[in-house]
């Protein structure tokens, strides 16, 4: 995948550097995954009576949810939720690498954290995972909110 | 080059698990995490034995040639061995006396059966009843044709805690019908339908029955001609064989109802400007250049399997798959789906109350187990039991009581961290 004018892995926000630190120190992938159960717990939760056709994550296995919202200074603020633990702790990783961020940051942040993290099943295109539809879905709806 | 008689097959012997996988090479691979490959996804497509691929090799380095044209060497080989293939499954299958039409697996067999039994035969007002564990692939055709036709549906429920059809809701529904479609094997519970009470209500009714044999097929011979269906759709990647190929076993009175419905080389006798005329065996329902490598690479599946007796291949599997049921029906919090009775499929359907069913898939494959995670082509089924997906686990004749067991370890473990 061609990210040359993306954010890469040189700079990536200090937020996102400690939790790449902690993945790529877990013992193995269960630890990883136990991991990405607690990370679910820190998302800013978007409840289920605000899932919507707007907000759904589609052509992903589990049922997910994201809405980006602008903050008083006006940049991206994530707010998500899923069925799915894994899928909402992978949620909560993208919304701490993304808070904060401008819109154009937003826009051309690279998903290839996820790899190095060790959790590169997670980017796979297999039609059973959502972590790159859920990622782009959220760079696109970033780009609306810049309307 | 001589044709193919069923003396070539050796006399069956009991199957012998770690003589059978020393055949089947990806078996023998590990995955990026370092973990062993435990291959329990038999029921999505099972692995090929090596002589499978040596086979399809084979034929592409010395006999690669178009069938049924040309009058050299490498087209009579080629000819010679697609149609030894088609006498294979003949003898497996016991349709001697029943037609054999290739296709590119059973969902194409279905829709053959669909558009041309279906549209030569159905009026609007006609029925076609189905069951509620029908697999996708015996849903939407009918569904299309349904919309096309004004064809009425009817549907037959099971019972969510026996998981048995509610055969006298069959009864009252094939009345006044003219086709029954019905799944031999779930490929969700596993469950096998009493398929030969099927086959004589239908009749009876005055119907034809097609039946999705696709779970089947890979432990069972099935018996066509004596079993008395009128259509019935297989797939060659459930039983060892190469993917993109299956065939439709048809009944000679049903044959001559069914009318083409893709026309193209092969398929005719002659063609005029003005009109064609068509094959009258087989080959009518075979337009095109066909599946030549991948009918022989079947061929050479069956030809692995038939040195196995085929109920050994049964037990052992529905064994494996009996331990998994009962020992993931003891933890806490997990629903296992079919009753793993004798006949079943060897097919075992789970789901954890607070574990998501993609979770635990994904668990599992980082321990080295490929299991089938979602709701297995199969929606309907899934919403009368209110769930979107389940993980299933699936055995056949390579998995040994080692890989059973250390499934059912991991499941355990896994549930008691993240539970």
């Amino acid at each position: 995948m061609s990210q040359d004018e993306n954010t890469t892995s040189g700079d990536w926000p200090s937020a996102l550097v400690e939790i790449i630190e902690d993945f790529t120190q877990a013992f193995d992938a269960s630890e990883r995954y136990e991991m990405l159960y607690e990370m679910a717990e820190s998302v800013d939760e978007l409840p289920t009576s605000e899932w919507t056709e707007v907000t759904r994550v589609h052509g992903c296995q589990s049922e997910a949810h994201v809405r980006g919202e602008l903050n008083s200074e006006g940049t991206f603020h994530l707010r998500g939720g899923a069925d799915s633990r894994i899928v909402q702790g992978l949620i909560a990783i993208t919304a701490t690498a993304l808070e904060g961020l401008s819109i154009d940051e937003v826009v051309s942040f690279s998903p290839a954290f996820v790899e190095e993290m060790g959790l590169a099943n997670a980017l796979s295109p297999s039609r059973a995972n959502g972590f790159l539809n859920m990622f782009k879905k959220v760079q696109s709806e970033a780009a609306l909110l810049e309307e | 080059m001589m044709a193919w008689t069923p003396e070539r097959w050796p006399t069956p012997s009991q199957l012998d698990v770690n003589a059978a996988r020393i055949d089947f090479p990806i078996l023998a691979r590990t995955l990026p995490s370092g973990k062993l490959l435990v291959y329990l996804d038999n029921s999505a497509t099972t692995q090929k034995p090596q002589q499978v691929i040596t086979a399809m090799s084979q034929y592409y380095e010395n006999s690669n040639s178009n069938v049924h044209r040309a009058a050299h060497t490498l087209a009579a080989e080629a000819t010679q061995s697609y149609e030894d293939a088609r006498e294979k499954l003949r003898h497996w299958f016991s349709a001697q006396k029943s037609r054999v039409v290739f296709t590119s697996g059973t969902t194409e067999a279905i829709n053959l059966v669909a558009h041309s039994w279906g549209r030569a035969n159905l009026q609007r007002g006609d029925v076609v009843v189905l069951t509620e564990m029908e697999h996708h692939a015996d849903i939407v055709p009918w569904q299309m044709l349904a919309e096309e036709r004004g064809v009425e549906l009817r549907w037959v429920p099971f019972d969510l805690e026996t998981f048995e059809l509610d055969m006298g809701a069959f009864d009252v529904a094939v009345k006044g019908a003219s086709l029954v479609g019905v799944v031999h094997t779930s490929n969700v519970l596993g469950v096998r339908n009493p398929i030969e009470q099927i086959v004589k209500s239908t009749h009876a009714a005055g119907a034809r029955i097609l039946i999705d044999a696709a779970q089947a097929a890979p432990h069972d011979r099935l018996g066509f001609d004596e079993l008395g269906a009128d259509f019935l759709a297989v797939s060659a990647h459930k039983m060892g064989g190469p993917t993109a190929i299956g065939a439709l076993l048809i009944a000679e009175d049903a044959f001559t109802e069914m009318q083409p419905f893709m026309g193209g080389g092969d398929m005719i006798r002659e063609v005029h400007f003005d009109y064609s005329i068509f094959q009258e065996n087989e080959h009518r329902f075979e337009a095109g250049t066909p599946r030549i490598a991948e009918a022989i690479g079947w061929g050479a599946a069956l030809d692995w399997l038939a040195q196995w007796d085929t109920d050994s291949i049964h037990s052992h599997s529905l064994s494996l798959a009996r331990f998994v049921a009962e020992e993931l029906r003891a933890i806490p919090g997990m629903r296992v789906f079919g009753r793993q009775v004798e006949g079943d499929g060897a097919v075992v359907s789970f789901l954890h109350d607070s574990i998501h069913a993609s979770d635990l898939g994904m668990m599992l494959d980082a321990k080295g187990f490929a299991v089938r995670t979602g709701h297995h082509c199969a929606q309907p089924l899934l919403r009368r039991f209110d769930i979107a997906a389940t993980n299933r686990a699936s055995f056949w004749l390579y998995n040994n009581e080692q890989e059973a067991q250390d499934f059912v370890d991991a499941v355990k473990d896994i549930c008691q961290r993240f539970a």
